[in-house]
């Protein structure tokens, strides 16, 4: 087994080295011969006259702070400079603890050419044995990069792969690489984009990288035992393998080494949560900027969350066809991301803030500084950089603050930090400056009084004021002074300082001083004393002095203006067009009255009934029932109700759709993936669906696991997924899952063959557990999410719904199950079902099918709108299905397509309920108004099947989750937002600056 | 032919008895009308002339002769009883590519894109598939004239009027040239990426203004050349120009294909500068330009009314509320099938749905007739029941854009078709194999 690490020790051992041994390291406590002559330093800093924010709300003025070998040795105000300390007058200037970056990307795991080496993971994408330690390198401008915005210390985090290895403390300064780990690995890196660069086909989705992640961390539990099964046994059978990969999570998944996901959206948030909760793994969350989407979610958490500065550039208006495309979503993601670390900070949510993840890192601190124009409090801010990181880092002991014995990283700003054009000057990492930006050693701006003393001589007032490297002013001759250049009045557009010689170098046109040509003037600045020179257009160079009379005054720094006009936006979920405060209210009791009740069930359709739901469930159809007293009546004259429609087929509603990656992947789930921020679950309830299965793509002749979701407009993706046990998986055949060059199966023939062989491989798998159970000899079976699945396909808990188009193809694949003593749960699109149809309903099978989809492609060419019809002639179980977001929202006129082909209104409207909920197994829930179903209804304007009918209300659960009364309100609160966020996008851009919550 | 409806149910299905004489014949083509026919008792639907209750439509030669109540029919006429039904003119869709186009995914079955940005001189009509499965169930919907429309490029080429019953293109050609078709430029294409794709650093593509301009230039070259041959200057000859001529004179329409504000704001200008006549197909945006549609009474073919709305914040039924809307500020607008020719059979639905969400229903059923005839140029012979027109008309047991009701049998100039299309066959053949089991397993 691989040795490894241990992690506790090293930890204490390297700081105990650094507060001993500080900066400049002596030969005693370091390994590197002294090469030539030493360079050393004395290490001893006085840092004096300085306004010193220890920590978040605990600020000294006028203080010093002195500083030996690496350490803060005393902090006081009004201290005295200790003799023989190098003196640094910050007057001016304000001390912070250096920031902390807790997500850092220094960039030094790039891919080796030829990829890597060794006993690695099976899937390249899986580096967990990469050490930020062990592959610290040069990164000199990353560091310098960092240190610019004011950074000192950071968790390296590598970045390439799903598995990215382990995230390293390093300290940001310049010393050597034996100088620079704080904590050695202390992290694992889990991501959930992949790296290209890193080869491999699978996963290429985000249930792949789910499942991959799962399956990992289960591999490294076995991996354990896999061992310890090999060396308890003296070695007596052959080894496991060997992977540097899972050994690396060994303490991740016995909870010793906590894990950071970097998530990149709000659903990636959940995502890493569920996962981390399934395992029991310690994590942190890089967060993705969206935060202020989640903090009812987040209010309660106290994992590390480090969220990053990004905030979007507004979207588009500049003319009213732009302004058209503009979403709600952009507008108000563009609003209130600057918004989301003070919300985080108002909701009491422990928060650290990265540099990382932003498009320019220079953007960093005008970011910061638009979060605290936003309402983040610069404490807050202040501890989101240092004592919040310092303590998940385990450096609070260290770093954080400004306190005796702490490591002397610091950050000195002219100006508070936190307001606009306040300029960091110096950061200091362990005891050593680093410059910044240079500061004006000489600030020539004020008022001067200059004579000549030749006798060319004049006396003259030059003011010079703006910014010190873009200086302006003028230069006004007395009155009566001299002959020449009497009352002369020259504008200065620009003058040039060099801060460390203490020169200004001015040049103008002569013609004001009566010359042709120009004047160039340039002076050196010591204090308020000037002596300067010129060189005039006649050859004549005289020179000149002066005093300064008054100081510059420029215009107060103050917080960063606000150039985003105060709107009111409430919290409303999906952050989009049409989201919500919250999901609607379930009334005790719902009865509508007087209505023709499609009830699909025993009942039939009946005319001037009542339909009673209590509780989120249908309690009644009958004629005029008794309802509770405070129930919501529903007036039914005129329309009709029918159950909320139910579609087996679409592919909205989850953040991807295609696990495209290997032949075989049921491991991977639907159920993983699944969005709320998708407006078309809005559109398709407006249109009367309640129910749907969101079906994995079609790139494969086992696909991964389905998930049936209702429309709970407004809730989270936990909450969407509908509460059943029933569980099915996609396959494919015919012209898809053959499609995908170099990947097995290029025939239809193959396609069998390889579903076959994984039937066949699970009941192997199945054999080896069992007899690994009995004897417990030889290394523990794996488990193995993908045989499993089959294993379930099998024993039929993991239904089959086989996507396909032709009968040839069907036919096999229903051979194929009852040759496995398994039945086909459905069939789907099913172009050519209708010529098995009695081989379907022999077989039990069901057929999910479209209404008058065809001709798209070669296997859909035989497509007949009849085919329900003969499904249904034959006894098959017959739904129909859309496959599209659009369509799912009018599968009332799918099913109506249906009365052209000759079936009733009845049987028309059960291919949209009670069938499609018996194909997919979920009828004792839904499909019908029978008691006890869940209380989804539709109630509609009039005959639901006709062209010229509209759903007016859909409830669900015994909620209305829309009507189109409430739907105009939405409109109109979403016209009034809309219009509100473009004219503050103009407003901002009128402005001063760019980007959000101005500069 | 089996009686489709209410032929039987599910419970009482070997009640059935099925005709055995399927022969391998999907759909006969018919001779030209040899007999003058009286339908009568029928509610007529004119669409022009409003609806006439036990009305008489009576055709001879493929031409409606007369029309009203209690006709008196000439003698040798046969009589042929509508009562209780209802008589629709065919409905017309106006952008269409049945006949070109077969199998969505197998390139080699369709013809609608040619090669290049200027196509003036192709026309769809002779590369019509007469046999297309697609022809067949467009009528079974009600669909019996339909525009056959290429596309790609700036200049797709010609639209062809086709009536959809006859042995060849040429036979079912109305107009073989009835408009060209323009794609206006898309002022908002997606952000081009130099580098992005396996084909290495590529050409950005024309701007905008460019093809705009493209776009103007060949209309003045296109000019030049008939005014050169108007004149009777020796120029060389130009098919693509020659093709122009027509459109330049005014004689046929120029279809812009254009869906954002900008873009028919900007097709609206250069149309009015260029002198055309234009008509906007697409429209999803007409609702923002429709002051000034109306001031020029431009009209717009909406290709995409059973849609989803373009913009999130756009209500769920936006495109369903677009023709009452046009409606209301007055624009003239027809309704297309709008997805080619896989789906001209859903044309009535598209219209139908118009009516659901606020569209009266006599406007909707304009819009899939005389609107789509007068925009294209054929009222004269379809589009509603008049004298003289052809007799190309639908018997229906209600409104064809209703699922609620059934189209029993249509006419196409006169000639009585055969109702039969691929996907009856397929259901005849493959009920039987249906009863052959049921009756194994009773």
């Amino acid at each position: 087994m691989r040795p490894r690490l241990h992690q506790t020790s090293l930890f204490g051992l390297s700081l105990t080295l650094l507060i001993a041994g500080g900066l400049n390291a002596q030969q005693a406590t370091r390994t590197q011969p002294v090469e030539g002559i030493r360079d050393n330093g004395t290490g001893y800093h006085a840092l004096t006259n300085v306004r010193v924010v220890q920590a978040p709300g605990k600020v000294l003025d006028n203080a010093t702070i002195v500083i030996r070998d690496g350490i803060i040795k005393e902090v006081s105000r009004d201290g005295e400079a200790p003799a023989g300390a190098r003196i640094w007058d910050l007057s001016g200037h304000t001390v912070y603890p250096g920031f902390i970056d807790a997500h850092a990307d220094l960039g030094m795991d790039a891919v080796p050419e030829g990829g890597d080496v060794g006993p690695t993971h099976w899937n390249p994408q899986v580096r967990a044995w990469f050490s930020t330690t062990a592959n610290l390198q040069d990164d000199s401008q990353r560091r310098a990069a960092l240190r610019s915005q004011g950074f000192g210390t950071a968790l390296a985090v590598p970045g390439q792969g799903i598995f990215r290895g382990t995230g390293s403390v390093v300290n940001l300064g310049d010393a050597g690489v034996r100088e620079r780990v704080l904590v050695p690995d202390m992290i694992q890196a889990i991501g959930f984009q992949r790296s290209f660069e890193l080869g491999g086909s699978y996963p290429n989705s985000t249930m792949g990288t789910t499942a991959l992640m799962k399956q990992t961390l289960m591999d490294a539990d076995w991996y354990i035992r896999a061992w310890d099964a090999y060396e308890s046994s003296g070695r007596s059978f052959l080894p496991p393998e060997t992977s540097e990969a899972l050994g690396a999570l060994e303490s991740v998944v016995q909870g010793g080494q906590p894990v950071v996901f970097e998530t990149s959206s709000e659903e990636e948030y959940l995502r890493a949560h569920a996962i981390a909760s399934e395992f029991g793994v310690q994590a942190w969350y890089r967060g993705s900027g969206q935060e202020y989407r989640l903090i009812d979610v987040l209010r309660d958490r106290r994992d590390p969350l480090i969220v990053p500065l990004d905030f979007p550039d507004a979207p588009d208006v500049t003319d009213p066809e732009a302004a058209l495309n503009a979403t709600l979503q952009d507008l108000r993601h563009w609003y209130l991301a600057p918004t989301s670390p003070a919300q985080l900070a108002d909701a009491g949510i422990p928060f650290a803030i990265t540099a990382d993840g932003m498009s320019s890192i220079n953007d960093f601190l005008p970011n910061l500084r638009i979060a605290v124009a936003r309402g983040l409090s610069s404490d807050d801010a202040l501890a989101a950089l240092t004592t919040t990181p310092a303590r998940w880092l385990g450096l609070s002991r260290s770093h954080g603050t400004i306190e005796e014995g702490k490591i002397a990283n610091l950050l000195v700003s002219e100006g508070d930090l936190f307001t606009q054009d306040a300029e960091i000057r110096d950061v200091w990492v362990q005891g050593r400056v680093y410059d910044i930006t240079r500061p004006a050693q000489i600030d020539p701006r004020g008022t001067w009084r200059i004579t000549s003393t030749d006798e060319w001589g004049f006396d003259a007032i030059l003011t010079l004021e703006g910014p010190v490297n873009r200086l302006r002013g003028q230069l006004e001759v007395a009155a009566g002074s001299t002959t020449r250049f009497d009352g002369a009045l020259v504008n200065i557009s620009s003058a040039e300082a060099v801060a460390e010689t203490g020169r200004i170098e001015v040049r103008f046109d002569g013609e004001e001083l009566g010359y042709q040509g120009t004047v160039l003037l340039a002076g050196s600045v010591r204090g308020d004393e000037f002596f300067g020179w010129t060189s005039l257009p006649n050859g004549a160079d005289p020179s000149f002095s002066g005093s300064r009379e008054d100081e510059y005054e420029g215009p107060e720094r103050g917080a960063v203006a606000m150039n985003v006009p105060e709107l009111d936006l409430p919290f409303i979920r999906p952050m989009m067009e049409y989201g919500v405060s919250s999901i609607p209210e379930q009334p005790d009791a719902v009865v509508v009255r007087n209505a023709t009740i499609w009830t699909m069930g025993p009942q039939g359709r009946m005319e001037n009934a009542d339909l009673l739901i209590q509780n989120g469930e249908v309690v009644e159809v009958g004629m005029n029932l008794d309802a509770p007293r405070g129930s919501v009546e529903i007036d039914g004259t005129d329309k009709h109700v029918t159950p909320g429609l139910i579609d087996p087929h679409i592919h909205s509603g989850v953040s991807s759709v295609n696990e495209s990656g290997f032949a075989i992947v049921p491991e991977v789930r639907m159920g993983d993936v699944v969005t709320h921020n998708n407006v078309w679950m809005y559109r398709q309830l407006a249109g009367g669906l309640t129910t749907a299965m969101i079906k994995h793509g079609s790139a494969n002749p086992i696909g991964g696991e389905n998930v049936i979701v209702k429309m709970r407009w407004g809730a989270l993706p936990d909450q969407i997924e509908m509460d059943t046990d029933t569980r099915t998986v996609k396959f494919a055949l015919g012209e898809n899952p053959k499609r995908r060059q170099n990947r097995y199966p290029d025939t239809r023939m193959g396609t069998q063959e390889i579903i076959r062989d994984h039937f066949l491989a699970a009941r192997d798998y199945e054999r080896d557990w069992r007899s690994w159970e009995e004897n417990q000899e030889g290394i523990p079976p794996r488990r193995d999410m993908r045989m499993e699945a089959i294993l379930d396909i099998l024993n039929q808990e993991l239904l089959i719904s086989s996507h396909g188009y032709r009968a040839d193809e069907f036919l096999a694949l229903v051979r194929l199950a009852e040759e496995f003593d398994f039945r086909v749960q459905t069939l789907q699109h099913g172009i050519e079902a209708y010529k098995i149809a009695p081989e379907l309903a022999q077989s039990g099978v069901a057929a999910v099918v479209w209404s008058d989809w065809g001709g798209f492609k070669m296997e859909a060419y035989d497509a007949t709108a009849y085919n329900a019809r003969v499904l249904m002639e034959a006894g098959v179980t017959t739904s129909l299905h859309s496959d599209n977001s659009e369509i799912a929202s009018r599968m009332n006129w799918e099913a109506g397509k249906l009365l052209r082909t000759g079936l009733t209104e009845e049987q028309a409207l059960s291919t949209v309920t009670i069938q499609s909920a018996r194909a997919i197994a979920i009828d004792d829930r839904v499909g019908s108004l029978e008691p006890g179903k869940d209380g989804d209804f539709v109630v509609w304007n009039g005959n639901p099947l006709s062209q010229f009918t509209r759903p007016e209300q859909t409830w669900l659960d015994g909620r209305r989750y829309f009507s189109i009364d409430e739907d105009m309100e939405l409109r109109e609160r979403i016209k009034d937002e809309r219009s509100r966020l473009i004219q503050a996008v103009l407003s901002s851009q009128n402005g001063n600056g760019p980007r959000a919550g101005g500069e | 032919m089996m009686n489709i409806k209410n032929s039987m149910k599910v419970s009482v299905i070997a009640a059935i008895v099925l005709p055995m004489a399927l022969n391998g014949q999907v759909r006969m083509t018919v001779p030209p009308q040899a007999e003058a026919i009286a339908i009568e008792g029928a509610t007529i639907h004119t669409v022009t002339n409003g609806v006439i209750e036990g009305g008489t439509i009576i055709f001879n030669n493929g031409v409606i002769t007369s029309i009203g109540a209690n006709l008196e029919i000439p003698a040798g006429t046969r009589v042929v009883d509508g009562g209780g039904k209802h008589i629709y003119p065919g409905l017309i869709d106006a952008y269409s590519t049945v006949g070109i186009s077969e199998i969505g995914a197998v390139g080699v079955s369709n013809d609608v894109n040619e090669l290049g940005d200027f196509n003036p001189n192709v026309r769809a009509d002779v590369a019509v598939n007469a046999e297309s499965r697609h022809i067949g169930t467009s009528r079974s919907a009600g669909v019996l004239v339909a525009f056959s429309t290429p596309g790609g490029g700036l200049i797709s080429g010609m639209s062809s009027a086709l009536s959809l019953e006859g042995w060849s293109w040429e036979e079912m050609s109305m107009e073989s040239s009835a408009a060209l078709n323009v794609n206006w430029p898309n002022p908002n294409p997606r952000r081009f990426r130099g580098f992005g794709g396996r084909g290495g650093p590529q050409e950005p593509p024309p701007s905008y203004e460019e093809q705009v301009q493209a776009l103007k230039n060949f209309f003045s070259e296109a000019r030049a050349y008939r005014n050169a041959i108007a004149a009777d200057e020796e120029v060389r000859t130009d098919s693509r120009y020659a093709a122009m001529v027509s459109v330049l004179d005014g004689k046929i329409p120029v279809v812009v294909a254009a869906d954002g504000a900008a873009q028919i704001n900007d097709a609206v200008t250069w149309a009015l500068e260029e002198d055309v006549e234009i008509v906007i197909r697409g429209g999803a945006d007409a609702i923002h330009v429709a002051d000034r549609l109306v001031a020029h009474d431009i009209p717009v073919i909406l290709t995409s009314t059973m849609a989803a709305p373009g913009r999130d914040y756009e209500g769920y039924d936006g495109a369903y509320t677009m023709p009452a809307r046009l409606h209301e500020a007055g624009v003239r607008f027809a309704i297309s099938g709008g997805s080619g020719s896989l789906y001209t059979n859903r044309l009535p639905w598209e219209a139908g749905v118009a009516v659901a969400f606020g569209l009266p229903e006599d406007e909707a059923l304009k819009a899939v007739t005389i609107n789509a005839a007068e925009f294209m140029g054929v009222a004269d012979r379809v589009g509603s029941l008049e004298v003289g027109k052809q007799a190309t008309f639908l018997i229906t047991t209600g409104t064809p854009l209703d699922m609620t009701s059934d189209i029993e049998q249509s006419y196409i100039q006169g000639r009585e078709i055969d109702m039969m299309d691929i996907q009856k066959f397929f259901f005849e053949k493959y009920m039987t194999k249906v009863m052959q089991y049921l009756r194994i397993v009773m």
